[in-house]
């Protein structure tokens, strides 16, 4: 990589990103093709067997429409099971979500599913979260 | 609510990540320690079985009031629910009551394979004992609080077979049930049957909630590895190390049986027979769940206390699934060893059964859409007997 590619994935990439930087402090944050997606877990360390809440909040990327609905779900991929329960999506002003009725009910890997919908696509966008 | 399904769940993902070394007692360094600091604690247990062990403690647990009962924690419905436990007027015929079947000689159990009212019943009757700790009660899940499941037996046609009306009739008409009930619950009964019975549900809770299990030789080695303390770590039989070692490491049984409480509180199918006769299957959690939606008497109810309903996120966002057919519910290990027999239809006679039966696991019998990481333990018969003297140790 010469320099003018070096200076271009240093510059060029994150100012794609940062034109799409969803606003939650202290959230992790996974991204799609058309979307950024924050995400931070209320309480923050998730207990076995206890309901836990998320707060989202959801940015377009260049030219894509705002989402039309959000879903919040989870799964072990190794045990091949979800939840045991439905989570409820509220949606809240600037983008922001909020996730209710969560609950992670075995120690292990889980996997957090965020589907956004719009402009008739979902995206699904996974990330991984271990409990001890 | 009974013990069964004891060693959870088998397999191997996890187990993998849980390297072993030589357990405790056959480690000849063991001994000194920094108090308090597991990370230089010299035991047997890798740093993430210790981690693991902790989980399952403290005990006992922090006790909390049950914001859907008032008159949770309160005295005067403690006494006035062990009244009505020990009450045979509760039943239609007269003749039975709850200690019928939950004989406090027996734990609060029966001892018998299947319970038995007026039929023979489909499932193995549950002890009470910590029974407050649960998040879902039956065997299937189908009552969302310890009130509401007092009172299921009572109305049950097959157990108690009374009826709302005979409990508020019973309960108004007799001076000392009246009494105690005004001393509960601050107002003499009401002309309104369902809140009475509800009610006299509240009081029986009050009692159970009453009945918790004392501390236990694992619950002291716990505290031991938590402190450091190796001289009082020792204590424990070596056996049972051998088979804790099991239950956290290549068992995988922690997965389901998790906490201070030894379970996760939810539900698994683990391939017991769910035939209840020749041509009737018992549906468990699948059922459990769809009778739980059409109670009148559920935490999303009038009936519950807590007018915020913040005890009723589990009613309010449990998932209908396929694969909740078959499931049942899984139960604590406390105290397993005086419950016998065990499983959901008392399926297995002992404990050394119950091992066996995941130690030989049929894939086939199991769910194609459930839990994955069921698989055969294939244990010696050295390693059966050290995982049955640990949860003798519970």
């Amino acid at each position: 990589m010469n320099l003018r590619c070096a200076l271009s994935a240093i510059f060029l990439a994150p100012s794609a990103v940062l034109a799409c930087v969803p606003a939650l402090p202290g959230a992790k944050v996974v991204e799609s093709s058309r979307f950024a997606v924050a995400y931070r877990t209320q309480p923050e360390r998730i207990a076995v067997g206890r309901h836990f809440t998320v707060d989202l909040a959801v940015c377009s990327k260049d030219g894509t429409p705002p989402p039309e609905s959000v879903r919040v779900d989870a799964h072990m991929p190794e045990h091949r099971h979800g939840m045991n329960y439905k989570a409820r999506v509220v949606p809240a002003a600037g983008g922001h979500y909020r996730a209710d009725g969560l609950m992670f009910h075995m120690p292990g890997r889980w996997e957090f599913i965020f589907d956004v919908r719009s402009a008739g696509k979902t995206d699904r966008l996974t990330q991984s979260q271990v409990l001890d | 609510m009974k013990r069964s399904r004891i060693a959870g769940v088998a397999g191997a993902s996890l187990a993998a990540a849980l390297l072993t070394t030589d357990i405790l007692f056959a480690n000849p360094q063991f001994g000194s320690h920094s108090p308090g600091n597991l990370l230089t604690f010299p035991t047997g247990f890798t740093q993430a079985e210790i981690a693991r062990i902790l989980q399952h403690g403290p005990w006992p647990p922090a006790l909390q009031r049950d914001p859907s009962n008032r008159v949770s924690g309160e005295p005067e419905a403690i006494a006035f629910g062990k009244t009505l436990f020990f009450e045979t007027r509760l039943s239609g015929n007269g003749k039975s009551s709850c200690a019928t079947c939950h004989l406090p000689g027996l734990h609060f159990t029966d001892g018998k394979k299947r319970g038995e009212g007026f039929v023979e019943l489909d499932r193995n009757t549950p002890g009470l004992l910590n029974v407050r700790l649960n998040r879902w009660f039956g065997w299937d899940g189908a009552a969302d609080s310890l009130w509401a499941q007092s009172v299921r037996p009572i109305v049950d046609k097959r157990e108690m077979a009374a009826s709302t009306t005979h409990v508020g009739k019973l309960v108004r008409d007799d001076a000392k049930l009246a009494d105690a009930y005004r001393k509960a619950f601050g107002m003499g009964p009401q002309s309104d049957d369902d809140l009475v019975t509800v009610n006299a549900g509240k009081a029986l809770a009050a009692f159970q909630e009453t009945l918790v299990t004392p501390r236990t030789s694992f619950d002291d080695f716990r505290d031991a590895l938590e402190r450091g303390d190796a001289e009082a770590a020792k204590r424990y039989p070596a056996a049972a190390q051998r088979g804790l070692k099991t239950f956290v490491g290549k068992g995988n049984c922690f997965v389901c049986h998790f906490g201070p409480n030894f379970t996760n509180g939810e539900f698994g199918d683990i391939g017991i027979p769910f035939f209840a006769a020749a041509g009737r299957v018992d549906p468990g959690r699948y059922g459990g769940i769809q009778k739980l939606l059409e109670s009148r008497a559920n935490l999303l109810s009038t009936f519950s206390d807590d007018a915020a309903r913040s005890s009723a996120a589990g009613t309010r966002h449990v998932s209908l699934e396929h694969r909740n057919w078959g499931e049942f519910r899984v139960p604590s290990l406390r105290n397993a060893a005086n419950t016998a027999p065990y499983m959901h239809n008392g399926h297995l006679a002992t404990l050394g059964d119950v091992v066996r039966y995941y130690s030989n696991l049929n894939e086939d019998r199991l769910h194609a859409d459930g839990e994955k990481i069921l698989r055969p333990l294939r244990l010696s018969e050295a390693e059966i007997a050290d995982l049955v003297a640990f949860l003798e140790s519970l």
